[in-house]
């Protein structure tokens, strides 16, 4: 497909982006009377049983851990959302992937950002029970969004991925369900990661989720700024991922059509 | 003028994969990824060159499944070729699927944007052009109502909308233009009429050969992938109606059992029956308006046509027809419910279809009433009844010609005084 120069090329993808993203949030909340208030819902039960397990039940010993808890379930939260919905993004979209002229490119990318942007929705109770327990947002916070493109980048490349797959297997959802349930409990979602014993610290470290909800931490809850190195090297990494999960999709593009 | 679509050489190959391609992961590892790989592949599209010039309107026809469809989408990007090349000149618009893309829950106006947007405009684009676009469709209000609100017609007014609103140099169109009313239709035709003459390349792909036959410059036919012919417009369509005449001859049984009629007349296959007789019409009634047989009637009368067909075979979507000729050929008129348009279910056993003409005002004469069954995509006839039921037409004394409208004379007197109304003697309604 020939395409104007690049520039307005840029400015057409960023309006798609934009009404696809619209399309799926509206979608979500047309016909609820709860509205937003539904994608809070989930993580705040998932922070009441989690709450009431860890410190009743078999005590952790964390301190303010609502807070602690709530910071990496929300991460975690995101980043599962997005891969689960990426399994269907070529294969719930058969009549965009048939429409002459479209970038089918763009729908992982949708998936991604509108979890992102229930992310942000959930992010001021986060702010709420930070404030409960006595924390203030620190200069880190600055270092926020530098986490958020982390998390991005690195969730894309993966949603590329699967996305492919799924076309060609459709039990990929449900092996990427076992997979992810997996990477919760490998996650110090409920847990510190100094939990961990120091002969696997290393090991441990190198789950990128791991990296990222401690960064979250280290800025939310002690108000320091993450440890570079690590996340600049996940953010090389992932752009290396997405660069190749992105070609894996463009090559097998050209099948979806026959495919779906 | 360039070239707007230049298609050379172009082949595609499908794979085809035994029956038991693991569609699953596990299953795949259990079978060690054997049967992943396509046991076979078969050519959609062998060998198509054709161009369309700028502001040239090119058709494909062909039957079900010759690859028609499968031209489009590559011409459209969707897909890549195997073999040759595609180059397109600008911005594509599709008349294809309609109505796919829009969301039953999402209001008209929320729909517009989504699709405007997803057919290659920017907002802002859909924005300038939102008025128009409603304006376009035909509604009004309701454009703020969800779309799953809407009826078939509705939905398809808007959908057909705003892919005229998006100002392709490529249009590639597929079975769409029976689109809701008859009004619409030709808006939708002078549409299409319109962009050609700004200067679109449009290809079209269509059953309907006459349509075909009128819009188009130039058509290929294609015929298993392969381009049979292409050339100017009407000398294709022409060799492609021959040939499924032709067609339905080579289908129509050698020797087949007379078939009795109520009047006394027999139906004799290759005299004046042809078909694949899958679908047999055993019985064909000409009536009258209080559902009396008749042989006659006047001008202006109601005429109903009922055909009583069975078929033990189930038939997906077939088409019925009924064409109405004078003893000389000419052909008066011809419908078929394929026109009306109406989407026939999958068929089995015996039932009936009937065309209800309110008025036939034809003038005085002898008529045939052929009548027919097709398949979905008219290649061959199934039953066809040639010249078998015939009708009188009343002859009025001193009139000529075919038609016969309800018509009277009004005559005004010079002086202005009074008016003399002379009503003719046909039937009023």
């Amino acid at each position: 497909m020939n395409r104007p120069a690049a520039y307005p090329q840029l400015l057409y993808l960023i309006d798609l982006l934009r009404e696809l993203i619209g399309r799926d949030m509206k979608l979500r909340y047309k016909r609820s009377l709860l509205g937003i208030a539904w994608s809070l819902l989930n993580p705040l039960a998932q922070l009441l049983v989690f709450s009431l397990i860890f410190s009743l039940v078999l005590p952790l010993d964390i301190e303010n851990y609502a807070s602690f808890l709530f910071t990496g379930l929300l991460a975690w939260n995101w980043f599962q959302t997005s891969l689960y919905a990426a399994t269907g993004a070529i294969v719930d979209n058969r009549e965009l992937i048939r429409r002459p002229g479209f970038s089918a490119m763009i729908l992982p990318v949708v998936t991604v950002a509108t979890n992102f942007i229930h992310y942000l929705l959930a992010l001021p109770i986060l702010l709420v029970f930070l404030w409960i327990n006595g924390f203030s947002l620190q200069a880190s916070g600055a270092a926020l969004p530098a986490i958020f493109a982390v998390q991005f980048l690195f969730t894309l490349s993966l949603s590329y991925f699967v996305a492919t797959l799924h076309v060609t297997f459709r039990d990929t959802q449900y092996l990427l369900g076992i997979v992810l349930l997996l990477g919760f409990y490998l996650s110090p979602v409920f847990y510190d990661i100094s939990a961990i014993p120091d002969r696997f610290q290393v090991i441990y470290r190198l789950n990128p989720m791991a990296m990222l909800i401690d960064a979250y931490r280290q800025i939310l809850l002690q108000g320091q700024m993450p440890g570079w190195q690590g996340l600049l090297a996940l953010s090389l990494i992932s752009a290396g991922l997405l660069l190749v999960s992105y070609r894996i999709f463009v090559r097998a593009s050209a099948q979806f059509a026959e495919e779906l | 003028m360039s070239d707007s679509i230049i298609v050379e050489g172009l082949g595609k190959r499908f794979r085809r994969h035994s029956g038991d391609r693991p569609w699953t992961l596990q299953e795949a590892v259990l079978r060690g990824f054997r049967g992943l790989k396509a046991e076979e592949y078969f050519w959609a599209l062998k060998d198509v060159s054709f161009r369309v010039l700028a502001g040239k309107m090119t058709g494909l026809i062909g039957r079900n499944g010759a690859g028609k469809s499968t031209l489009l989408w590559l011409v459209g990007g969707v897909g890549r070729p195997s073999q040759g090349k595609i180059f397109t000149q600008g911005k594509i618009g599709a008349l294809i699927d309609l109505g796919a893309g829009f969301h039953p829950d999402l209001t008209g106006r929320e729909n517009i944007f989504i699709n405007g947007v997803i057919s290659g405009l920017t907002r802002q684009e859909v924005a300038r052009r939102f008025d128009s676009i409603v304006g376009f469709s035909e509604l009004g209000d309701f454009i703020e109502s969800p779309f799953r609100t809407y009826s078939t017609g509705m939905r398809m007014r808007l959908a057909f909308s705003v892919a005229v609103h998006t100002d392709p140099d490529i249009l590639l169109i597929d079975e769409v233009l029976a689109v809701g009313d008859m009004a619409f239709q030709q808006k939708c035709l002078d549409r299409i009429e319109a962009f050609k003459r700004g200067g679109c390349a449009i290809l079209l792909v269509s059953h309907d050969t006459s349509l075909v036959g009128e819009l188009c410059d130039e058509v290929l036919w294609i015929d298993a992938g392969q381009v049979r012919a292409q050339g100017p417009a009407k000398l294709v369509v022409q060799q492609y109606v021959q040939e499924m005449q032709a067609e339905t001859q080579r289908r129509t049984p050698s020797s087949w059992p007379a078939h009795p009629l109520h009047d006394g007349g027999e139906l004799r296959v290759n005299e004046n029956r042809f078909g694949s007789l899958e679908i047999e019409i055993q019985d064909v009634r000409l009536l009258d308006v209080n559902g009396n047989a008749v042989t006659s009637l006047d001008s202006g009368d109601a005429l109903r046509v009922e055909l009583h067909f069975n078929n033990p075979q189930k038939i997906p979507a077939p088409i019925f027809g009924v064409t109405i000729t004078r003893a000389d050929g000419l052909v008066c008129y011809d419908t078929s419910t394929a026109s009306a348009p109406l989407q026939l279910p999958e068929l089995r056993g015996r039932g009936s279809v009937v065309l209800q003409i309110e008025r036939l005002d034809l003038n005085g004469g002898e008529y045939f009433v052929d009548v027919g069954s097709y398949k979905n995509d008219w290649s061959y006839a199934y039953d066809y009844h040639w010249h078998v039921y015939s009708i009188t037409v009343e002859p009025q004394p001193g009139e000529k010609g075919i038609l016969r409208p309800p018509h009277h004379w009004e005559i005004g007197n010079l002086e202005g005084l009074e008016e003399i109304i002379i009503k003719s003697h046909g039937k009023e309604s």
